[in-house]
């Protein structure tokens, strides 16, 4: 079988690398291509980027895609480890990260705070297969309530950051996130415009991106790997925001734009270093 | 050269920023705390940067990210903090990323005594991340002054063989006040003793593959190589790749790299009477080899045959020092023995190996020497009214 790949395709990404080892059906080639995408409508150069991941099936399937400089780092950690990296980078440079829901709403949630109150520059795209598919199949902190998978076997009943009218958009907002928005992966050039925006804001940005996994969690959700159906699942959940309906588990679009509004975490240091050393004071 | 009367945690500043460290992330903990403070108020002065984590774990992973950009980075914490590097730690040493950790022990377990020396961390300092298949370095200076060197000499190994290196110390070394001398240029430096090197161009912006070789530039992000690096196990180009093939090379790499080339490292130690027939050797790091040096040189002038072996390289562990048959005692910042059990190890069969232990405060000299008298005569040591015989 021969595999075409596309001028954007081969721009930017390896070919050793296509197809992804991801599964067959899988959703998440859309939350890639829209990331891409944007990459390419915003004119920027393979040299631009720097690309990271985590583990699990967005950083497995995403590591060392990119045809330029990229690193997975250990699991929760690579908003850490973005910020030592974002001060000895020259500012011009992009970091995007494409991780998981686990990765960083889980054990990551304490770096990813962390990372948004200094606003270091960089994107963070949150690929959420609802839960943790890679080790098989279990819920996770946006897993919608109710949710059947291997560690819910009776539904998933816990309080999580999708559920009671909690937020984990408002946590980052609030944690002094500059730009934060939220599509599914079927919301295609609306979801590309975006994560422009997202790339454009000299500060930090994070996009909750669900998609869908039709191996682990719509078979036990669902009953089934047709992937036709987990597809229109998570597309009923969705809708724009100030259009939700009474099942609406995703209203998409921008949350939140606080855009270039306070200082870039690097930026400042730099400045701040700078001046100390010229003066000995701030 | 600039002489002050300052801390081991002033040291170590120094001697970072002589070795060119322009990255310092950390995170607050008794008795590492002033070393923090000291890079917060030395490294802009320099024009490097100070950066206060949310915890370990993410203060060495801001390391690891800063050294990935071509920064030498290095952090600094005590036993409860270390093992929060357990994470970063494994991802450098895989990485192959060359940064600096220092270690300032505390009486454990857990938060233990936070204001008194102690060696709990001998073993973690070896395995300080899951997984093995890899070596580690490991210097245990026991002055302020030697702390200084020992940081320079780490950040060069860790250049030379791209892994994370640490420095050992303990509360008395990294707060204790001392007459410390700072070399002031490349002169003063090599008179002293200190390492040199082309220390600012040792970060190659190429990405070469994986090698066992010395001195090839490790991995640098951000000058569009097509640079890779990852936690997973990887291809010579940096894929990740689940292979057993592709492990062993790796693994081998990381092992090898560093046990082929341990003459680098292997020459800090310090003797004492070890020429002079000893009957009894005394090994010992860190702070309590202070006093056993003390009571060596005093035993001796009183006609004991004793001999000390004071480890610098604590890792990997020299064994080559223990070809002797005799007895051998270890004094260490513990109760549970963790040298002597290497040293059980290294020694030749048959040699009397015995532990003495203290825990927050320092052996007296009058303790090491009447143990040594009694393991001269073959009487069983008694410590708070334990009998540590044959341990
Ligand atoms: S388990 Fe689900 S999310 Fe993971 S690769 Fe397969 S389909 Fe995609």
């Amino acid at each position: 079988m021969e595999y075409r790949s596309s001028v954007i395709t081969s721009k930017y990404l390896r070919s050793r690398k296509i197809p992804s080892t991801a599964c067959s059906g899988c959703g998440l080639g859309l939350n890639h291509k829209i990331v891409v995408q944007a990459i390419s409508e915003l004119g920027l150069d393979v040299a631009d980027v720097v690309w990271g991941t985590s583990i699990g099936c967005a950083g497995r399937q995403t590591f060392a895609t990119w045809k330029g400089d990229g690193f997975a780092g250990t699991h929760g950690r690579v908003y850490a480890i973005s910020r030592g990296l974002r001060v000895a980078l020259p500012p011009e440079k992009k970091i995007i990260l494409t991780v998981g829901d686990g990765d960083a709403f889980g054990i990551g949630l304490l770096h990813l705070i962390h990372a948004a109150r200094s606003n270091a520059d960089m994107t963070v795209i949150v690929n959420d297969n609802l839960g943790y598919q890679s080790t098989g199949g279990q819920y996770g902190w946006t897993t919608p309530q109710g949710s059947h998978t291997d560690s819910s076997p009776y539904g998933m009943f816990e309080h999580n950051l999708m559920s009671d009218e909690m937020d984990v958009l408002d946590i980052l907002k609030g944690a002094g996130a500059t730009f934060l928005a939220r599509h599914v992966a079927m919301d295609g050039q609306r979801a590309v415009e975006t994560v422009k925006k997202a790339i454009l804001n000299r500060g930090f940005s994070l996009i909750h991106m669900p998609y869908p996994c039709p191996t682990n969690f719509a078979s036990r959700e669902l009953g089934s790997r047709n992937q036709v159906n987990i597809y229109r699942w998570i597309q009923e959940r969705a809708a724009p925001l100030g259009e939700e309906k009474e099942n609406t588990v995703w209203a998409t679009g921008i949350w939140h734009d606080a855009s270039n509004s306070r200082p870039e975490f690097s930026e400042y240091v730099h400045e701040t270093v700078e001046k100390i050393r010229r003066t000995g004071s701030i | 050269m600039k002489r002050f009367l300052e801390t081991g945690n002033f040291a170590i500043t120094e001697g970072a920023i002589l070795a060119g460290c322009r990255f310092f992330a950390g995170y607050p903990i008794t008795p590492a705390t002033e070393l923090a403070e000291a890079m917060s108020l030395r490294l802009p002065q320099v024009g490097g940067i100070y950066l206060q984590a949310e915890d370990e774990c993410a203060a060495m992973h801001m390391c690891v990210g800063a050294a990935l950009g071509g920064m030498k980075a290095m952090t600094a914490t005590s036993g409860p903090g270390f093992i929060l590097y357990a994470d970063p730690y494994g991802w450098a040493l895989g990485c192959e990323t060359p940064m600096v950790v220092l270690n300032s022990g505390r009486v454990g377990p857990v938060s233990g005594i936070t204001g008194a020396p102690g060696q709990g961390e001998f073993y973690l300092m070896r395995y300080p991340t899951q997984g093995g298949n890899f070596e580690t370095i490991c210097l245990a200076p026991n002055t302020a002054q030697e702390c200084m060197a020992m940081t320079v000499e780490a950040f060069y190994l860790s250049e030379r063989f791209r892994m994370p290196v640490s420095v050992l110390a303990d509360q008395l070394i990294t707060d204790g006040f001392e007459d410390i001398s700072v070399p002031e240029n490349e002169d003063e430096m090599k008179e002293m003793g200190f390492r040199t090197w082309p220390r600012e161009i040792c970060r190659g912006p190429e990405f070469y593959p994986a090698s066992d070789a010395l001195d090839v530039p490790p991995v640098v992000l951000g000058h569009n190589t097509g640079a890779l690096c990852s936690d997973w196990t990887p291809t010579e180009e940096g894929y990740d790749i689940e292979e057993v093939e592709a492990h062993h090379k790796h693994a081998y790499r990381l092992i090898y790299k560093v046990r082929n080339n341990r003459d680098l490292f292997s020459h800090h130690y310090e003797k004492k009477y070890m020429g002079d027939d000893p009957d009894l050797v005394v090994v010992s790091y860190g702070s309590p080899s202070r006093v056993v040096n003390t009571a060596v040189e005093k035993a001796r002038s009183q006609g004991l045959k004793v001999g000390s072996l004071r480890l610098i390289n604590i890792w990997p562990f020299p064994d080559e020092h223990f070809d002797r048959q005799c007895k051998y005692l270890c004094v260490e910042l513990n109760w549970d023995g963790q040298l002597v059990r290497e040293v059980q190890r290294a020694a030749p069969k048959g040699s009397g190996v015995h532990f003495m232990g203290t825990c927050g405060d320092l052996p007296t000299t009058p303790d090491l020497i009447e143990t040594f008298e009694k393991l001269l005569k073959n009487e069983p040591i008694r410590r708070k009214g334990w009998v540590l015989e044959e341990w």
